[in-house]
């Protein structure tokens, strides 16, 4: 048995009789940063969707630590941290009251400190006792990385999770999440357009292009291109095209 | 050929589309269901016709009170809706669009207009309906309508001396929301009960002050002279209990449809959120269903009939909120 944290298998997904996605297998072993790239529209965020069971697969398989989504979604979700779009957080709920729902659905009985020094490395404690209703989009956008990151989940799936956020708190955020990776494994699934997480932080990279994985990055093809300090902004481009 | 036309009104062009997109195609069930429907409303009035006819005499005898009411209700109606559009389209992602003064100012006129329009149109359905049914009285129908209608243009274009109120910029939904001051930060309790609060913050959102105080104000309007305070305030009070199921309910529901998608990727089970999010709001319709069935039996009526009446709207208003919250996972539908 594979210790994959996430194994996908001809996954199939769309919605009506439109198919979005066709026949996409990948897998995610422990310390790995995945990154998605792609156009607007080739199914990223579908695809991110199926592994958050927000959306509900026509064919193929998800494992999240080795579980079945399909067979036992509880106990595939309780491995999983899904950052919502910042839109979807319940307006009348406080930071504070949203970081409780979640430890609360996963069974924890304490927030670990960890995510508290994160909160604080993203100046987000004084917004702690604020309604989500009243924060910016970058405030928001913390909050939904935060909850995803509550109970120390071995799968972290982040969709365009830096959008809005400073420059400042996107380092932070890049740094934490490679130091999580190294130090206690797991894996992060991101779908994103900048590159300069692929170039600087992630192992493994891959391009969707209409529903299909056009491209893949190996780990060695990553550390290659960083020594050789190759343009990706190329590479990208180059498999885009062909 | 309406594009074209339309084109250079970018409000009406995209009401146009939208009303476009969401047409779907003439089915048999649906124009059986309203054919049963205009045959049911003729057959009322082909019943009702002398008491349509009686009606439409009075409304004679009083054509000017009936007049000056519907002048005064479109005149207020109508301001607020300029206000409202005018308000809205500044925000609009159609704002910043280049249009002709003339057009838009024909564009604006129309879309405030529009429930002024409507109001005529279907005063003229109404009494092309009685004139029929009751032929006797057809000259009353035709004198009301013409008077009322009047009335209703007088009153769309009275609209435009009222003057408008004072800005409103705050974020929209802040408003209303109390706003939690806590002086030391407690630890953090991982639960689920703050789905519960959901509902009723929602609740309290949408009960806007203004609302409510407008919405009491035809109840102390139409209470009879010699009625007295104690009445009265019961009369209010089952009316604030009545607006708080109207209001709880649907706020159960647009909350339930958020939790769902919210708690997707959680390890929850449903019956879990569902205990969580339904329990306080049925607590709530159970504690205004008592209050209901007190202030009954303080205005008089029997002992058995009170709480009967306020056991019927706990169970009612519990089922509603139980068949209505939809905490099921569902499947995405497909885009238009």
């Amino acid at each position: 048995m594979s210790n994959d944290i996430l194994q996908i298998r001809n996954l199939r997904a769309g919605y009506g009789s439109r198919v979005v996605l066709e026949n996409i297998s990948m897998s995610l072993a422990p310390g790995d940063w995945y990154v998605l790239l792609g156009p607007n529209g080739c199914g990223k965020s579908t695809l991110l969707d199926c592994v958050a069971s927000r959306l509900i697969a026509s064919g193929g398989e998800i494992h999240i630590g080795g579980v079945s989504l399909a067979q036992n979604p509880y106990e595939a979700k309780r491995r999983l941290g899904y950052a919502c779009a910042p839109e979807a957080l319940p307006a009348l709920l406080t930071a504070r009251q949203c970081l409780e729902v979640h430890a609360g659905a996963k069974d924890l009985s304490a927030i670990d400190g960890d995510l508290f020094v994160l909160a604080e490395e993203l100046k987000f404690t004084p917004y702690l006792e604020l309604f989500v209703d009243t924060m910016s989009l970058g405030t928001r956008q913390k909050l939904a990385v935060l909850l995803a990151l509550v109970g120390d989940p071995l799968l972290i799936v982040l969709d365009e999770a830096f959008n809005g956020l400073d420059p400042a708190s996107a380092l932070v955020l890049k740094r934490h999440l490679r130091a999580r990776l190294d130090r206690c494994g797991g894996a992060v699934l991101l779908a994103t357009h900048s590159l300069d997480i692929v170039e600087h932080y992630a192992d493994r990279a891959a391009i969707l292009i209409d529903g299909r994985l056009q491209r893949e990055w190996q780990k060695d093809e990553i550390r290659r291109l960083r020594a050789d300090n190759a343009d990706f902004e190329a590479a990208v481009a180059q498999a885009m095209q062909s | 050929m309406i594009k074209i036309r339309l084109g250079s009104t970018p409000r009406l062009m995209t009401a146009h589309l939208i009303r476009f997109n969401r047409r779907t195609r003439p089915q048999l069930r649906g124009w059986a269901i309203r054919l049963a429907g205009a045959c049911l409303v003729a057959l009322v009035l082909y019943g009702e016709r002398e008491r349509l006819a009686q009606t439409a005499d009075w409304l004679r005898e009083h054509i000017l009170a009936a007049s000056g009411l519907a002048s005064i209700a479109t005149a207020i109606s109508v301001a607020r809706r300029r206000v409202r559009k005018r308000a809205e389209f500044a925000k609009s992602w159609l704002a910043a669009l280049p249009l002709r003064t003339s057009m838009a100012r024909w564009e604006a006129l129309l879309i405030e207009m529009l429930p002024a329009g409507a109001v005529v149109a279907a005063l003229a359905g109404i009494f092309f309906a009685v004139a029929v049914s009751a032929p006797a009285s057809s000259s009353s129908a035709l004198a009301v309508w013409a008077c009322l209608s009047g009335g209703v243009a007088a009153g769309a274009i009275a609209s435009y001396t009222i003057p408008n109120p004072k800005p409103v910029d705050l974020p929209p939904g802040s408003r209303y929301v109390p706003r939690r001051r806590i002086a030391t930060a407690s630890a953090l309790r991982p639960s689920l009960k703050a789905l519960g609060f959901w509902p009723l913050r929602l609740m309290f959102a949408r009960a806007q002050p203004k609302l409510v105080a407008r919405a009491i104000l035809p109840v102390l309007v139409l209470m009879p002279i010699g009625t007295s305070a104690a009445t009265a305030m019961c009369v209010i009070a089952l009316y604030v209990v009545a607006g708080v199921l109207s209001l709880l309910i649907p706020a159960a529901i647009s909350v339930s449809v958020s939790v769902r998608a919210w708690t997707a990727p959680l390890p929850v089970r449903i019956s879990q959120v569902m205990q969580v999010v339904v329990i306080p709001t049925i607590a709530i319709i159970a504690g205004a269903s008592a209050a209901e069935g007190l202030l009954l039996f303080a205005m008089g009526v029997s002992l058995r009939t009170a709480l009967a009446s306020g056991l019927c709207m706990a169970f009612i208003g519990s089922l509603a909120a139980l068949a209505a919250v939809q905490l099921r996972p569902k499947r995405v539908r497909r885009p238009p």
